[in-house]
């Protein structure tokens, strides 16, 4: 491993480190041929840094937006699909003849119509579009009608005839790991999907240095995403226009990841990647749920094949609970040792994730829940024992906070614990603990920019801590925890060197600048983002920025919407596509204007010469946006005639005239037009080769250009009869790095405080036998409106030296910091430590009967919340003497608990 | 998930209602009537109901609306929306639980729609019940419907699902009478008769019946009334226990005094005992704590919802305890 010297050196030679105060001083334009990333730092943006609405903000507000399920096309039929009603079975045989009778059935399509498998990761192809030859959950996927209406297909698929053979099933995956016949996937012993093991320093040397060591295991229970939108695919054929029969394969679809879907139907479909176009309309909300492709993707694809003609499915609730991907239910034994100054001196954790029944991202989250005990404090020792286990339920995937989350939940919890120990302030052994950037962990994680000690100071400071901290009437009580996330992952899913984000930008005589970027807007704001970062990089108002997103066929690739790389790295390519535009309209211009490239401002839609250059009043500072220059000709320089620039007018005007002071943006632009022929501009990013992570296996996920930070504070109060948990507010600062639309990250600050608030109290998959009890958004319980808290963002900018103008991740970074703040926030209140999230009110009364050693009732079906040995099924009885689904004899629900006989009073 | 095939049936006055209950009600199966559609509709797009006809009781004007009858008490049209109630004047003035517990029911957009009489119908619930057909194939069905076995209480042979209506619980507090209007006649019943105790066919309504009004007698007006709600979000959830009280004081003391709950068995219930153990006591924390154990006792939750069915029966000792104390102005 390199010497962390070695490491900034070799940064130094890549990028500028700046300290901000000089960085600050910095103007806009630096003279530089090459584009890098950070030349246009100043303190004086138009655009970035301000608050501005959403591009797409009037089509969401007023309706005329088109999400997945709001199209339509001529001859479109609608698909719906057959799920299993057993967790674990093999398919001896599907008839579906029956159904294809059915007047109104175009086409039923089954696994062998599309037999080859996939999955998002390279290592995890173990998926079917429809199961092939085993169903592996209740909820797979068997079969697809494609009828003129849902009424016909829903009718339909209750004539599909399917037979099965029953298998054993695995629901619990500690159960799971000791299975040696009946395997969910044949090749994965013991049903473990992947489990690694890394030990980075000396761990027992560390513990061996502790003054106190806490041990305990922690649960969090399963949680999804809940998006807005349910999962919705249009799928379509053109006709070739030579031979007739079906061509290109058109797919309009929900997804964050446009790029891998269109990867994936090539795989399955059998087609060239260039036959196939993926276009995202607006999407409703991802969180993680629409990040890998879903099956219903492609079982429209193969559906509109068979049928020739267009197939739409928008899944239900309760399908997309099946579909899935969510956060797994997650088993953390951890241990840390603490110096009675509060020096962390190792870190070891074993984790087994509750995978489901297929790999998904598993692989990456197993191994993020390992990376990131790094980057945040500076822990010298860690050991990681990380179990991915598949078991048979539906699938676990990417959640925001991508598998950080639940070990961030242990390990702030019992950072706690141990700070209460020592007898330390919870915030000051934080404080004591901070990394020393620019720095490379134990595990090979370089840190630069840093904002965590000002994240813990601000909320601290914000929220009253060192007035208000144990002395707040009973009940009520305050917590601290952090949290960090990647900045996208310095790695993509495909290893390659190949750019992760490709921008285009196109000018054209009209003025207008295209962008074609390929990031893909789920709600979250990326269009905006791009605007904003061409408009500020060329000098023009937004209103001139077009954006075309997220089109295979129109835009460049940009590997997706996850990982919290989309700002960062997208952001990139688009302020390199801007700073190639604007350095062929400064060639230009500055011929028109007698003076160097380099000594031209562009701002709001104006290009002129720099401070201490002879310009317009001599002062060369740019107009506030929108302001014409007083007794300016510029309109009529340009001259407009219905929009469009007179490019003849305005070329007789340039021979009537001297050198210009100044030009207008068109003006520019036609000069530069004139000059170059063609005006259009690309940039792409890939991240450096030193953020790209250590040597051993399993290192490549963790590692990121850039990590954001986070800490939090929360105000809780728990009723002590009922267990109830009321979080009256949240102070939650984040380091993005800079905000480029500050209104926006402080939406997904609180959006990340009120999600964490949603799996720390409420939001839970409760689970029987392998079926999901609650399938829809009535008993799966999102917080209302009526229980969110005030939440205080404070955004602090640490100003990364390679994020664009500085800036990282918003979106995720936050989430993992509230279970923690809330759990140390009870603990403060009532003095009882939870160590299963959600804390219901039923977890939490245990908890708090068990301390004042009232009599014991079974609040939580066995489970002690302070100290759970394994997680907890919902009560009653699947099976009962013959009673119920058929299932194996061997499975888990045939097994009669003593409290399943409760009869009829 | 889409609606089964049916047909609709619009009567503009109760007259047509009969003629259309009359010619189409042989049996439940046949025809469900719908009023504000908040329960029926997600049930048939589960298939929980496939009837024949859906007979829609929106354009009666005749059902709606609260009108005092000067010294007999107050008159109910049972498509009376729960959002009207909740805003009602005099309700708010004279039977306050009422307006209380309305005010609970669901989210603001749901009680625009769902009306008092459709709360004390609503369908018993039950996490093995108030599923998809996909996902009840997946159990095995269950008792209620199409299935052979209750999941809650295997041993048995009855149904445990728990009847979620708020309201039930306040009316029965306030001596609750209906009307109860038919092809064959009318009749007027206590609200505590309305129901059987059984899960899977809880209501004692024929299917030609409608239930038409709700009365509360002026006996019944002006005593302090409390309803307390267990429910893991603020709005939108059903109740997992509801207990509602009502107090007449006189003196320092209980004159009068109704305790029921709802959530926790199939039926709402009136808890025996509470009137006795209030009436002519000071209330102090025993007393209502006293109260609270006799409440418990009477709740029967089983694991038809999310929390467990000990934290159910424990908050209806606790929220009992604390409506009392709040009804008795303690």
């Amino acid at each position: 491993m390199r010497s962390k010297r070695e490491w900034r050196r070799r940064g130094e030679t890549k990028f500028l480190v700046i300290p901000s105060a000089a960085r600050n001083l910095l103007l806009c334009f630096a003279n530089d041929e090459r584009p890098t990333t950070n030349d246009d730092f100043m303190t004086d943006f138009s655009i970035i840094g301000k608050s501005i609405a959403m591009v797409d903000a009037a089509g969401k507000t007023t309706g005329s937006g088109k999400y997945t399920d709001d199209l339509s096309v001529p001859g479109m039929l609608i698909g719906k699909i057959l799920h299993s009603p057993y967790p674990h079975a093999r398919i001896k045989r599907i008839d579906t003849s029956r159904a294809e009778k059915l007047d109104g059935v175009v086409t039923v399509v089954v696994g062998s119509d599309a037999p080859n498998p996939y999955g998002i990761l390279p290592v995890g192809h173990d998926e079917y579009a429809l199961a092939l030859d085993k169903v592996r959950y209740v909820g797979d996927n068997v079969a697809c009608v494609a009828a003129v209406d849902e009424f016909t297909a829903e009718r339909a698929l209750e004539l599909i005839d399917v037979e099965y053979e029953l298998l054993p099933a695995y629901f619990d995956p500690e159960d799971s790991m000791k299975a040696e016949t009946n395997l969910i996937h044949d090749n994965k012993p013991n049903n473990i999907e992947k489990d690694y093991h890394h030990v980075f320093g000396d761990p027992e040397k560390g513990f061996a240095e502790a003054d106190r060591i806490a041990e305990a295991r922690f649960i969090a229970n399963e949680v999804t995403h809940a998006a807005m939108e349910p999962h919705s695919t249009l799928a379509a054929f053109e006709i070739d226009p030579q031979t007739g029969n079906p061509g290109r394969l058109i797919v309009q679809s929900s997804t964050q990841v446009p790029y891998y879907l269109q990867h994936k139907l090539s795989l399955v479909l059998e087609m060239q990647m260039s036959q196939i176009r993926v276009i995202k309309p607006l999407v409703g909300g991802g969180f993680g749920g629409k990040s890998e492709v879903i099956p219903l993707e492609i079982i429209a694809a193969i559906a509109a094949r068979k049928a020739k003609a267009p197939v739409k499915i928008t899944y239900t609730r309760e399908e997309v609970f099946w579909a899935h991907r969510g956060r797994p239910r997650t088993i953390v034994d951890l241990k840390t040792g603490v110096k009675n100054d509060g020096s962390i001196t190792a870190v070891k954790a074993r984790v087994v994730q509750d995978g489901g029944a297929y790999c998904s991202y598993g692989v990456v989250t197993i191994l993020y829940s390992g990376a990131l005990l790094g980057a945040l404090y500076d822990i010298p020792n860690i050991q990681y024992d990380g179990y991915r286990v598949l078991t048979n339920k539906p699938v676990c995937g990417a959640m925001r906070g991508h598998g950080t989350v639940n070990v961030r939940f242990a390990f702030e919890t019992q950072l706690d614990e141990l700070a209460a120990a020592i007898g330390m302030d919870p915030a000051e052994i934080r404080q004591h603990n901070l990394l020393k950037p620019p720095c490379v962990t134990v595990n090979g994680l370089r840190v630069q920019s840093y904002g965590l000690p000002e994240c813990i100071e601000k909320v601290v400071e914000r929220s009253g801590w060192r007035q208000r901290k144990g002395k707040m009437p009973r009940g009520r009580g305050l917590g601290v925890a952090c949290s960090h996330y990647v900045s996208g992952a310095a790695n993509s899913i495909i290893r390659s060197d190949m750019p992760h984000s490709t921008v285009n930008i196109k000018i054209d005589r009209d003025g207008g600048v295209v962008v074609y970027t390929g990031a893909s807007d789920i709600g979250q704001g990326s269009d905006t983002m791009v605007a904003q970062i061409t408009a500020e990089t060329l000098g023009c108002t937004i209103a001139r920025v077009r954006v075309i997103a997220a089109d295979t066929d129109l835009t460049p690739i940009d590997i997706g919407s996850y990982s919290s790389r989309v700002t960062f790295m997208n952001g990139n390519a688009t302020l390199r596509a801007a700073q190639d535009v604007k350095k062929q309209i400064a060639t230009a211009a500055a011929r028109k204007m007698n003076c160097e490239p380099g000594d031209l401002i562009f701002r709001s839609d104006v290009v002129s010469k720099k401070n201490g250059l002879q310009g317009p009043r001599g002062d060369g500072r740019p107009r506030p946006s929108g302001q014409a220059e007083p007794g300016s000709a510029s309109p009529s320089v340009s001259g407009h005639v219905e929009g469009q620039i007179l490019r003849g007018s305005l070329q007789q005007k340039r021979k009537d005239e001297g050198p210009k002071e100044q030009l207008s943006f068109e003006e520019a632009v036609v000069a530069a037009i004139d000059f170059h022929g063609a005006l259009s501009g690309t940039g792409s990013y890939a991240p450096p080769l030193d953020a790209r992570g250590g040597k051993h296996k399993g290192a490549g996920v963790g590692p990121s250009p850039a990590y954001s930070y986070s800490a939090q504070v929360a105000e809780v109060s728990v009723d002590e009869e009922t267990g109830e948990v009321t979080v009256h507010k949240v102070w939650a600062s984040h380091d993005c790095g800079r905000a480029l639309n500050p209104v926006s990250v402080e939406g997904q600050i609180i959006g990340s405080v009120w999600m964490g608030m949603g799996q720390a109290l409420t939001e839970e998959m409760v689970w029987k036998d392998g079926m999901l009890m609650n399938p829809g958004l009535l008993e799966y319980r999102s917080p209302s409106s009526v229980e969110s808290p005030e939440v205080e963002a404070i955004i602090v900018e640490s100003i990364d030296p390679e994020g664009p103008f500085g800036a990282k991740e918003c979106s995720e970074g936050s989430l993992a910091a509230t279970i923690p703040a809330i759990s140390n926030a009870i603990y403060d209140a009532v003095g009882v430590r939870l160590h299963e999230c959600p804390f219901t009110p039923e977890r939490v009364l245990a908890a708090l009967r068990a301390k004042n050693n009232a009599k014991r009732i079974n609040l939580t079906e066995g489970v002690d919340p302070t100290s759970p040995a394994r997680f907890r099924e919902h009560g009653g009885s699947l099976w009962y003497r013959g009673k119920g689904p058929e299932r194996h004899p061997l499975d888990p629900s045939r097994t009669e608990t003593p409290a399943a006989v409760a009869g009829d009073d | 998930m889409s609606l089964p095939d049916f047909k609709l049936l619009r009567p503009r006055s109760l007259d047509e209602a009969l003629d259309n209950l009359a010619k189409h009600a042989k049996s439940s199966a046949r025809l469900r009537i719908v009023a504000g559609g908040t329960d029926l509709i997600p049930s048939m797009r589960q298939k929980l109901f496939e009837p024949e006809y859906v007979l829609d009781l929106r354009h009666i004007s005749e059902l709606s609306g609260i009108r005092e009858r000067k010294g007999s008490g107050v008159e109910i049209g049972a498509l009376t929306s729960l959002t009207a109630i909740e805003h009602s004047d005099v309700l708010r003035r004279r039977y306050s639980v009422l307006t209380e517990a309305a005010a609970t029911v669901a989210s603001p957009v749901l009680r625009n729609m769902g009306t008092i009489g459709g709360n004390i119908c609503l369908d018993t619930r039950c996490l093995w019940y108030n599923q998809s057909l996909t996902w009840r194939k997946g159990c095995g069905f269950c008792i209620k419907k199409d299935g052979d076995l209750c999941h809650v209480a295997p041993g048995g042979t009855k149904c445990w699902a728990a009847f979620s209506g708020d309201t039930p619980a306040a009316l029965l507090c306030l001596n609750a009478e209906v009307e109860i209007v038919s092809p064959r006649g009318k009749r007027r019943i206590a609200l505590h008769e309305f129901y059987t105790g059984l899960g899977d066919d809880h209501r004692k309504l024929q299917p030609d019946e409608l239930l038409t009004r709700v009365f509360l007698r002026e006996t019944a007006a002006d005593y302090r009334g409390v309803y307390r709600k267990l429910r893991v979000r603020g709005s939108i959830d059903y109740p997992l226990a509801g207990v509602a009280v009502v107090i007449k004081r006189s003196n320092g003391h209980v004159a009068d005094a109704r305790v029921a709950i709802t959530a926790v068995n199939p039926a709402p219930l009136v808890v025996k005992g509470a009137t006795e153990a209030l009436n002519g006591k000071a209330v102090d924390d025993a007393v209502a704590d006293a109260v609270g154990v006799l409440a418990a006792k009477t709740a029967k939750p089983l694991t038809t919802s999310a929390l467990t069915p000990e934290y159910r029966r424990e908050m209806i000792r606790v929220f009992t305890k604390r409506a009392v104390l709040a009804a008795a102005g303690n």
